[in-house]
């Protein structure tokens, strides 16, 4: 239990930076503040994405269908006020309880599927999913123009106290705060599985289910538990990128691109621990933009360069490339689990997130 | 419903099935032997169609006879990225090379956005893309029907290729067991470059004939890609015969509903992939 | 460290200003719009360069800064804060992608530079329940337009089908939010003008996730027995559409479609022959200037322009620096002013902003379109007959 504390008392600290973040960069930046707070919740929706994957990813379940969870809290919003005068901030809680019921059905019968099966069959739901929604009748679902949808925070401009880019400061840390909430509810769902019996359980279910089930850990329950909370949290998500972004349609909402980042993030940052996917979206975010400023044209080129070195020279991601350069000299780290899938990742589980 | 239209449909959907079969030979090789899921699949369409476009360009060559240089240039395209980075990966988790061949992915879609730019292209001389010959009122199309035999004799020529020489019984020992063909001697590395570069061969002659049918794009290859994934998969991994079948299955339903049923183009994808779910997840429940 | 990055950008904001004016550009340069977002910089460099030479804007030379927005909205709306707050930019031009253009709403409303805007011709006009980008910001005195409406579009396809004098016309569409509510509107209008619609019929482009196999929906086009094809869709499914008509034999009267662009090197496919298309810009458009931006353009990037995205894009920032340079200063009203009373240049001939639906200031309106037809390789201008340069031909 101290290691939970431990953990807790950082998620803590963690969300007291990110409550102060905005007001330290309106400090140092003025009104450049504005675009690096884009920027920065940017980078906090891909490290909620990739964290909510990860927790899915430790039961040894390869998502492909993120974008369905994403988007189903997306189009619950829309929805919701397009047939509703509900309260504002109704909409993202439910948003995660719709994606976490689709996933509880999803999960129930893909339950004996494995690798790349799995993968396949959950994104051949999401694909169907994209379809069927924009099916829907148009009064309903908006068709294939999509819905709007109302912003959550809309600060007014008083002309003579306060200049324009204030106004844009206000709007972009109100989403950031409820981001930086986001994550910092993912942070603790994943702290709380990291430090109980359970992640002894997700490890046991990903390396060997037959094995799990000696060690009398239910699989299946293990497997849908993991799916529910990962939907939950991607469903939250697309509630709140919803309201940002003002509209919904089928192909934003249930995009592929989604569902990829959703994964390559923490195998960027390091699978199956709470810091890698955080640490890789801040990475993997600051690195394309910086590219994007430095080079006018192809700077996707090198982007594509920074995923193919950082699998060749650190395979664990940035949290095992940390863990081997605090632990050099240590014979702990060398030996690689070879074969197995998962294998070498799992090593990286033992490190301490 | 206008029922006038089925045989067509049923003519339509059998020849689709080639493109298909055609796009989803060499991931299957990919998968099943190296067992690496190639993201990057996609992207050897994508410059398999501009390499095509590139030499009607250039020098004015018919796509067929480009193929016989497209195809031999992914080989090495393939040889080069396997050398240069998937050999490094063949024993990490898939996941380790999803994003290493994701990142390949983006690099050679970024290089031909810099090379040939965002505006669709086009082989502008292909005699006989336009096409059709009318037997008892139904329409075969020469690109259809042209892609359909070249799949059957690339799966046949596939299938015998493991069965039948020592290549293909080294691929095939391979894909059973890493470490045991390693013990008895095998060049295993060499055995998955070549497999590898024969994948990227496979996917330059599928992305010659998607360069025939469309517009040459740096994104053309996506919508392939995800479903020769997903046809490879239906198939089952290793089972290249299988290959036949599952696009056949798809791309009948496919073109029926998209005839019979009112607006059913648009619900090809939703038509495709909902009988791959169902496949997928019957599958597991039966085998239970 | 952070402090010396303030006092950095700080100082590069006064430089910036202190060398005249700059227009900051937003606009898909990489992802699946790349190559309306390129042939928008193309179009942009031209102008930039033309307008330099000729003395720029205010006695200084004007520059722009690019911001690739990848179509995507998140992308789009950090980008544009960047020119807002980094750059310091007072005028946004470029623009594409309906959803993009949703996901600014917000931040152009808080930061009302002049935006003038030339995609997201999703107006929202007709489509219930549903908002669009002219709904939203049209009303707005400091929002230009420079495409026209998506009404607008279908317009002019309808006018053009009611001047072949055919009876009836089988409308394929692809489903996403551009072809679905197109031609829903074209439908009617086609009704109103007297001819009959019996198939209207959804596909799935090869843009959004199809493999271009259009037979199924050729053959209903078929047996619908209409005397014409009308088609809305996107540039990449021209090839597939129009080899698998051919193909399946199908031979009516006139195939007219209304792409956003025409895939490069069309023209001198066989299947080109007869078909007929919804353009912006032609080199032989009658007007003079058609000629001169073409030469200009190939004498600068060595090739013809793709579309007309980069006639459009030279067009609105000529419009820029004529509107600033006539105001005398970069103040917003008198710029505003100068935008709303000035005419300017454009490879189409002569252009101003005036009312839509809507809008306050819309640019093109429809009668930017012309329909031409590959006749021979070459594309003919058809429609409307002041501009044509020959006439309409029957496919049969």
């Amino acid at each position: 239990m101290r290691g939970l504390t431990r953990d807790l008392v950082a998620t803590a600290a963690f969300a007291v930076l990110l409550v102060f973040l905005p007001s330290v960069l309106r400090e140092v930046f003025g009104r450049a503040s504005v675009s690096y707070l884009s920027l920065a919740t940017n980078a906090l929706v891909l490290a909620v994405l990739a964290l909510s994957w990860d927790m899915l990813a430790r039961t040894g379940q390869l998502s492909l269908a993120h974008a369905a969870f994403t988007g189903a809290g997306a189009y619950t919003v829309a929805v919701l006020f397009k047939l509703t005068g509900a309260p504002l901030w109704l909409g993202i809680p439910l948003g995660g309880l719709v994606a976490a019921v689709l996933a509880l059905g999803l999960g129930s019968v893909t339950l004996r599927l494995f690798g790349i099966y799995f993968a396949i069959a959950t994104l051949a739901f999401t694909e169907v999913l994209k379809a069927a929604v924009q099916r829907l009748p148009t009064a309903v679902a908006g068709g294939a123009a999509g819905i709007n949808v109302p912003a959550l925070f809309r600060p007014t401009f008083v002309a003579g106290s306060m200049e324009r880019w204030e106004v844009a400061f206000l709007r972009n840390q109100g989403y950031f705060w409820v981001y930086a909430g986001l994550l910092v509810v993912a942070v603790v769902i994943s702290v709380l599985i990291q430090r109980s019996r359970l992640r002894a359980a997700f490890t046991a279910v990903r390396t060997n289910e037959q094995v799990a089930g000696v060690m009398g850990v239910n699989p299946a329950r293990m497997k849908l538990l993991a799916f529910v909370l990962s939907s939950f949290v991607a469903g939250l998500l697309g509630a709140v990128e919803a309201h940002r972004l003002g509209s919904v349609s089928p192909d934003g909402a249930f995009s592929v691109h989604t569902t990829v980042l959703a994964l390559v993030t923490p195998i960027f940052g390091g699978l199956y621990t709470t810091l890698g996917p955080i640490l890789g979206a801040t990475v993997l975010a600051g690195i394309e933009e910086t590219l994007k400023r430095t080079f006018s044209e192809g700077y996707l080129i090198g982007y594509g360069i920074v995923l193919v070195a950082s699998i060749l020279f650190m395979p664990r991601g940035l949290v095992g490339l940390a863990s081997k350069l605090v632990k050099r000299g240590g014979a702990s780290t060398s030996g690689r689990v070879g074969g197995a899938s998962g294998g070498a990742a799992d090593a990286a589980a033992e490190e301490r997130a | 419903m206008d029922l006038s239209l089925l045989p067509q449909a049923i003519v339509s959907g059998v020849l689709a099935s080639g493109l298909y079969a055609l796009v989803s030979v060499g991931l299957a090789l990919a998968i099943g032997v190296i067992g690496i899921v190639n993201f990057a699949h996609g992207e050897f369409f994508m410059v398999g169609a501009f390499l095509a476009y590139q030499l009607f360009v250039s020098f004015g060559f018919d796509p067929l006879l480009s193929l016989l240089f497209v195809a031999p240039a992914l080989a090495v395209i393939g040889a080069l990225i396997y050398l240069s980075s998937i050999r490094f990966v063949l024993r990490a988790p898939e996941l380790n090379q999803m994003l290493l061949t994701f990142g390949i992915g983006i690099i050679l879609q970024n290089l031909a956005l810099l090379i040939w730019g965002g505006d669709p292209r086009t082989i502008a001389n292909v005699p006989y893309r336009s096409l059709g010959f009318q037997v008892a009122g139904v329409s075969i199309g020469a690109v259809p029907l042209g892609s359909f035999v070249i799949s059957l004799l690339l799966v046949a020529g596939l299938y015998w290729m493991l069965a039948s020489t020592p290549l293909g019984r080294a691929m095939r020992a391979v894909a059973q067991n890493r470490i045991g063909a390693g013990l008895v001697g095998l060049e295993v590395d060499r055995v998955y470059l070549v497999a590898f570069a024969l994948s990227a061969l496979l996917a330059g002659l599928g992305g010659v004939m998607i360069g025939v049918i469309q517009s040459p794009t740096p994104t053309v290859g996506l919508g392939f890609t995800l479903k020769a994934f997903a046809i490879v998969v239906l198939a089952g991994l290793g089972n290249i015969r299988g290959i036949v079948g599952a696009a056949l299955t798809v791309a009948l339903a496919e073109s029926l509903v998209a005839t019979l049923v009112p607006n059913g183009d648009a619900l090809r994808n939703m038509v495709f992939f909902a009988i791959i779910f169902v496949v997928l997840v019957w599958r597991s429940r039966r085998v239970a | 460290m952070k402090r010396i990055i303030a006092t950095l950008v700080v100082a590069l904001f006064a430089i910036a200003m202190a060398q005249g004016v700059t227009i900051g550009v937003l606009s898909p340069l990489t992802g699946g719009a790349a190559g309306t977002g390129q042939a928008q910089k193309a179009g942009f460099e031209l102008a930039l360069a033309e307008i330099n030479a000729a003395g720029g804007v205010l006695g200084q030379p004007l520059k722009i800064i690019i911001e690739d927005t990848k179509a995507d909205a998140a992308t789009g709306v950090a980008a544009f804060e960047k020119l807002m707050t980094e750059d310091g930019v007072e005028f946004i031009a470029g623009g594409y992608s309906s959803g993009v253009t949703l996901a600014l709403v917000e931040s152009f409303r808080t930061f009302q530079p002049i935006v003038s805007w030339i995609g997201g011709a999703v107006s929202g006009v007709g489509i219930d329940g549903f908002d669009g980008i002219e709904e939203l910001l049209g009303a707005e005195p400091w929002f230009f337009h420079v495409h026209p409406w998506d009404y607008q579009n279908t317009e002019a396809s309808t006018a053009f089908m009611a001047s072949t004098g055919v009876k009836s016309v089988a409308l394929l569409h692809e489903d996403s939010a551009f072809g679905g509510p197109g031609a829903i509107a074209a439908a009617g209008l086609l009704q109103d003008a007297g001819m009959s619609v019996p198939l209207v019929e959804a596909f799935k482009s090869t843009l959004t996730g199809g493999t271009g196999d259009f037979r199924a929906t050729i053959a209903k086009a078929a047996a619908s027995g209409a005397d014409a094809l009308f088609w809305i869709g996107y540039d990449s499914d021209v090839v597939p559409l129009t080899s698998q008509i051919r193909e399946l034999k199908y031979d009516p009267q006139y195939i007219f479609g209304a792409p956003p662009g025409w895939p490069s090197e069309f023209d001198a496919a066989p299947e080109a022959q007869c078909v007929t298309g919804l353009i912006g810009y032609l080199p032989n458009l009658p007007n003079a200037e058609a000629k001169t931006f073409l030469d200009a353009y190939v004498a600068m990037h060595g090739r013809a322009p793709d579309n007309y995205m980069a006639a459009l894009a030279y067009a609105q920032l000529w419009s820029y620096a004529d509107a600033i340079n006539a105001a005398g200063t970069t103040d917003q009203d008198a710029v505003i002013a100068a935008l709303q009373n000035g005419t300017f240049r454009s490879p189409m001939g002569a252009w101003s902003f005036k009312p839509s639906v809507i809008a306050l200031h819309q640019g093109f309106g429809s009668e930017m379109w012309n329909v031409f037809q590959f006749q021979n390789g070459v594309r003919e201008i058809v429609w409307p007959l002041a501009r044509a340069t020959a006439p309409l031909a029957s496919c049969q």
